[in-house]
């Protein structure tokens, strides 16, 4: 389950978590869709946001300051459906003193279809 | 749970469950508005990025829908290929959150939006998005 209240809504799982890098995965569920039935652009930003928060701070250790997203770039390259299991990856590919860069993109485990990828920038907060 | 927005529209089910309410639906121009709960929070305590970005997407699939007639929807649905959103300030359980969407342009096999987020009352942003839809080929 991820770690905060609204990525909890959505009922993803955090798979695993190291340094810079987590997986989380989650089952569509019909309540995941969007006007047209299929998986609504925001749950799959919200899930690819969150995993690469989470993979930004097990990079930069649980006592460190604040960091939050300020920019996020998304595709969405293919559709996918109520009872579709995606996996989220993300990797932070920079870590600087005031911003970190990520990369994530949710693929559908069945046959490896790319649904979408991402970019968010975040800053991060001065103690 | 997908309710009627008033325009022959369903909302999505999506949106449903995160709470928000569709309060004007015009040509070119959509309002949703969503006060803000815990549940809306990240770990920091404050909204959740997802949440703004869901309902940009949710404002401006609405504007494509408005510009383009309910039965062309129906018979070829938009969906949503690119997304930029800058996140400019943080917001908190308590605020009511204002999400309007405007059309750019509508071609015939792309439509550009814009839009925007404020605290209801205040003229800074909260978050400012631009978005890229693909309006597929009419089925024969």
């Amino acid at each position: 389950m991820l770690r905060n209240s609204f990525a909890r809504l959505s009922g993803a799982r955090l798979k695993s978590c190291e340094k810079g890098s987590a997986t989380a995965s989650v089952t569509l569920r019909p309540e995941h869709a969007g006007a047209n039935g299929t998986a609504h652009g925001g749950l799959l930003t919200t899930l690819m946001d969150s995993s690469l928060a989470i993979a930004l701070r097990e990079l930069r250790g649980e006592g460190a300051s604040l960091h939050s997203s300020i920019e996020m770039n998304a595709s969405f390259l293919a559709e996918a459906r109520p009872g579709d299991e995606l996996t989220i990856e993300a990797r932070i590919s920079h870590l600087g003193e005031n911003v970190a860069f990520g990369e994530a993109q949710a693929r559908r485990r069945a046959d490896g279809e790319l649904i979408a990828i991402a970019r968010v920038t975040f800053a991060i907060q001065q103690p | 749970m997908s309710e009627n927005t008033g325009d022959g529209r369903q909302q999505s089910p999506f949106v449903g469950l995160i709470g928000a309410r569709q309060e004007e639906f015009g040509e070119g121009y959509v309002r949703l508005s969503l006060l803000l709960e815990e549940r809306h929070t990240n770990p920091n305590g404050v909204m959740h990025g997802g949440v703004i970005t869901t309902l940009m997407d949710e404002a401006l699939g609405g504007v494509i829908a408005s510009v383009r007639g309910m039965q062309a929807m129906q018979e070829a649905p938009h969906s949503t290929v690119e997304m930029n959103v800058s996140f400019m300030a943080a917001a908190r359980p308590g605020d009511e959150i204002i999400v309007e969407g405007r059309l750019l342009k509508a071609g015939r096999s792309v439509a550009f939006g814009e839009a925007e987020a404020r605290r209801r009352g205040e003229d800074g942003l909260v978050a400012k998005g631009r978005f890229v839809f693909l309006i597929p080929p009419k089925r024969q």
